[in-house]
């Protein structure tokens, strides 16, 4: 196997799906989102970016804080900082597949 | 796809100013300057502009209240409109990016008061106050379309707006009947109303097209 097949192979799956590389696009530029931001900027719908969600908090990328904004509820969200290192990783690992 | 990934992780900063906020704010301190800089111009001379300690106090209490209201006014528009819409965002300090705007912004204050330093030591007699004021203006103008083609790709009758700020600019300095001082704060009077007008309708636009989120479990 050539080098860059070797390095799309090794690309880390649960980044490279398209919803969550633009989730964790968009949280590696941020401290912190909620929800409702992620919903419009995605523009998935919100049981599709639950479901993201939880696979990138599984993976221990994604911290979720459920909180409470005056009275309503609101649903924070930052990058880790194992999650700032595997997109880091995944950012090299496409520049040397492609 | 490396572009178009470096493309989207710029929407974030982009979505700092999705209100207008960031205009309202650069217009709101334009105005207070020209308010200031008007008020020394019309104020008597025996007034409290020229009591050395009281004319001071006026000057830094009109800075705090410049500064008060270029920090609360957008949060406020934020906090009551823009993250009940479209979100909350809490933007990283402190990281690269941050230290190199900075760094960048002390280099360029650096050349600038050099080039100003060299200016007054080549024509003592030259104005370097009037070439401040000129400084000023210019910046809010070259700023704005700085601003316009960074942040704001989503509205290209911005680009008119500067078009007609650089005309009104002109066409002030060509007839408005004043003193240098007076035609100064007309000016910034000018700019400051067009980033605020600017801001304004950007958050009109936003508003019309966007709607408070529903509340559901998320």
């Amino acid at each position: 196997m050539n080098e860059q097949l070797r390095a799309i192979s090794e690309l880390d799956r649960v980044i490279h799906e398209p919803g969550r590389l633009m989730i964790i696009a968009l949280l590696a530029v941020v401290k912190e989102c909620d929800f409702l931001y992620l919903l419009h900027e995605t523009e998935m719908n919100k049981g599709n970016l639950s479901s993201h969600l939880t696979r990138l908090e599984g993976a221990g990328y994604v911290e979720i804080e459920k909180t409470y904004r005056g009275k309503l509820p609101q649903t924070l969200l930052r990058l880790t900082r194992a999650g700032r290192a595997a997109f880091d990783e995944y950012r090299k690992g496409v520049k040397a597949a492609f | 796809m490396k572009d178009e990934l470096q493309n989207y992780m710029g929407r974030p900063n982009r979505y700092n100013n999705i209100d207008g906020t960031g205009e309202i704010g650069m217009g709101l301190m334009a105005l207070c300057y020209g308010l200031l800089g008007y008020l020394q111009a019309v104020l008597p001379k025996n007034s409290v502009r020229s009591h050395g300690a009281a004319s001071m106090v006026l000057f830094f209490a009109g800075v705090l209240v410049m500064l008060g209201l270029i920090l609360w006014v957008p949060k406020i528009i934020k906090k009551h409109v823009t993250w009940p819409r479209t979100g909350y965002v809490a933007y990283r300090r402190w990281g690269k990016t941050w230290w190199t705007a900075m760094i960048a912004a002390a280099v360029i204050a650096a050349v600038l008061a050099a080039g100003v330093g060299c200016l007054r030591r080549f024509d003592e007699s030259h104005d370097w106050m009037s070439l401040m004021r000129v400084v000023a203006v210019a910046i809010y103008v070259v700023g704005y379309g700085y601003w316009i083609y960074r942040m704001e790709r989503e509205h290209p009758w911005k680009w008119l707006l500067l078009l007609l700020m650089v005309l009104g600019l002109l066409a002030a300095a060509l007839t408005a009947p004043a003193d240098f001082v007076g035609l100064w704060a007309l000016m910034l009077f000018f700019v400051g109303l067009a980033w605020l007008g600017s801001g304004g309708a950007t958050l009109y636009l936003y508003v019309r097209h966007t709607k408070p989120a529903t509340l559901e479990a998320e």
